[in-house]
């Protein structure tokens, strides 16, 4: 009885069990999207399972660590570009592109992140703004990365095309698990900690440097894997699509409606908010950004917490209310 | 006294400045081995800024603090628990949003043995603790439902959890009520014996004075006084210090006209 109520204490940090077990389900289901033998389909659940691995890249840092990031685009667009870069060099692999955009994107967040996350509260999310402006340039600017043109990849041929969506799923799904597995191991709890009280976790050994790094880099492998996917499924990458605005604003949004720092948070919020934008583009195909927009802010200011958080609720209304407004000035 | 000092702790004339303000200024003290210090002082005396010191949390602008033969002031913040100091806070940091047992883990996963000890053991050490300090009873309940005496508790355990020689207390008495600082103490006492040197900053000047072993006293961030607990209140400038200037005339007067 101990060890299971023990299991039980500990839900806080990744959210509901039966939630996470609903959420695996889901992503089985998603094995069989390809059997649909319909591109537009397909192209839309890849861009979800896609989405919902750079918002678990942003949740690491924003919703575990409690530092927002608005740079973590700069992951993806990392990711996206060591594919185009291996596919110049003759080398078209799956494995190699995400094998090569893990160590980039690891690499990269360690020498960036040591200057900028030593800095508290709202400065890093200022300097990872410069982080993200700052790459789309240098991308830009590059021609060994085909500068404002970009680079096209070699794709796999038509009968092979569906590999690129089950090279999604299973970075997502690894996304997922990872995100588990760490919430619950040793270092979930420096990173909780790191959020709750940076002092008081400090006072208790936690290093906030050392940890807060260590989130940026997984939480930028997990963005950089979905890049490297990304791009030779797409078969173009340029500065444009590697750093769009949209991969930087919607995985944060995702994971603040799904739940920030909870395990089936980002996917959640991966799916229903895609599944939202789908709608709004057909209906409205000049408005839906405004659309959109409203929405964003609407799960801000009513669900700052997001729906893992609705899911543990008791007490009904009132007690949301009360919630609410411990949000408020 | 016959048997030599053991001392763990030196405070050698620490100065803190704070711009132009001056916390501290000149203190040094020794605790020994095993002891529990009171450290006491008026509001604003350098109480909260001593302990700090000694956490490593500031590093002082003179002076040095040195434990076990090790400049505190060396080691950055998060380091200085794995020397075996641990320290509570004046305004309770408890994390939130995590049960209590998991605010008490974090402690035993990232204190002196934490890097020894796997997520599960620093679990099964927490169990302890929190049978030791009376807060089984409220495991499962995240800390931001505790009343106030047992955040307090929750603050020492997760002190504790980091497994200390030292443990500094920043007014973990204030703000409860007269059972609560009887069972206070109690706790207090139950860790000394286990062997840690304790170092207690509290305005209840009854509940210090029961406690302490030796009590020093600061007044505008100078030490005033450093002895036996009864010598120290009759000594007429902590009655100054305490009761203002002309108190402690009116008593020395008071006494004088007695002999």
């Amino acid at each position: 009885m101990k060890a299971g109520a023990a299991v039980g204490r500990r839900a806080g940090i990744t959210g509901k069990r039966w939630v996470f077990i609903s959420t695996l389900a889901i992503m089985g289901l998603l094995l069989f999207v390809p059997s649909f033998h319909n591109d537009y389909i397909n192209l839309t659940f890849r861009n979800i399972l896609m989405y919902a691995a750079m918002s678990y890249g942003w949740n690491l840092i924003g919703g575990y660590t409690g530092y927002v990031s608005f740079g973590n685009v700069a992951f993806f667009g990392i990711g996206a570009y060591c594919s185009a870069v291996l596919s110049k060099t003759g080398i078209d692999n799956v494995f190699a592109d995400v094998g090569l955009a893990l160590v980039m994107c690891a690499l990269f967040a360690i020498v960036v992140g040591l200057p900028i996350l030593r800095l508290r509260g709202h400065y890093f999310g200022i300097a990872t703004l410069g982080v993200a402006l700052g790459l789309t340039d240098l991308a830009n600017n590059l021609d060994f990365v085909g500068g404002s043109g970009g680079l096209n990849l070699k794709q796999a041929d038509q009968a092979h095309f569906y590999l690129y969506y089950y090279a999604m799923w299973a970075v997502t799904l690894v996304c997922m698990l990872a995100t588990f597995f760490i919430a619950r191991s040793k270092l979930g709890y420096a990173f909780v900690a790191i959020r709750e009280n940076e002092e008081a976790a400090q006072v208790l050994g936690i290093s906030p440097t050392r940890y807060k790094v260590i989130a940026w880099a997984l939480g930028g492998m997990m963005g950089g894997a979905a890049g490297a996917v990304f791009a030779p499924a797409n078969g173009f990458v340029d500065p444009g699509t590697a750093f769009a605005v949209d991969n930087n604003v919607f995985p944060i949004a995702m994971a603040i409606l799904g739940g920030m720092g909870t395990a089936s948070g980002p996917f959640i919020g991966a799916l229903l908010l895609s599944g939202v934008n789908e709608i709004l583009q057909e209906k409205f195909l000049w408005l839906h950004s405004l659309f959109f927009g409203a929405i964003i802010v609407l799960i801000v200011v009513f669900l700052p917490r997001g729906l893992m958080y609705l899911v543990g609720l008791r007490g009904g209304v009132r007690r949301w209310l009360s919630d609410l407004r411990a949000f408020r000035v | 006294m016959t048997e030599a000092r053991d001392v763990c702790l030196r405070v050698e004339n620490v100065g803190m400045r704070f711009g132009g303000l001056r916390a501290l200024d000149d203190v040094s003290f020794e605790v020994e081995r095993g002891t529990i210090l009171g450290l006491i002082g008026p509001n604003g005396s350098g109480k909260t800024t001593m302990m700090n010191v000694v956490s490593g949390v500031y590093k002082p602008t003179s002076g040095r603090a040195v434990f076990e033969g090790k400049r505190i002031a060396d080691f950055p913040t998060h380091e200085v628990c794995h020397l075996g100091i641990a320290r509570t806070f004046q305004v309770v940091k408890p994390f939130a949003s995590l049960t209590v047992r998991e605010n008490v883990a974090v402690g035993a996963m990232y204190g002196r043995f934490g890097a020894k000890r796997s997520g599960k053991d620093a679990f099964a050490r927490t169990d302890e603790l929190l049978e030791s300090v009376g807060l089984a009873r409220v495991a499962g309940r995240p800390a931001s439902d505790l009343t106030i005496p047992d955040r307090k508790r929750l603050e020492v355990a997760k002190a504790l959890a980091l497994d200390p020689e030292l443990l500094l207390l920043d007014e973990v008495m204030a703000g409860l009520n007269h059972t609560e600082v009887d069972e206070a103490l109690h706790l207090l006492r139950a860790v000394n014996e286990r062997g840690v040197t304790l170092i207690v900053v509290e305005h209840l000047m009854k509940a210090i004075m029961s406690i302490s072993k030796r009590v020093v006293v600061l007044a505008e961030g100078k030490k005033i006084a450093d002895g036996l607990p009864l010598e120290v209140t009759s000594s007429p400038a902590v009655i100054e210090a305490y009761l203002g200037s002309r108190f402690a005339k009116r008593q020395q007067q008071e006494r004088e006209r007695q002999t």
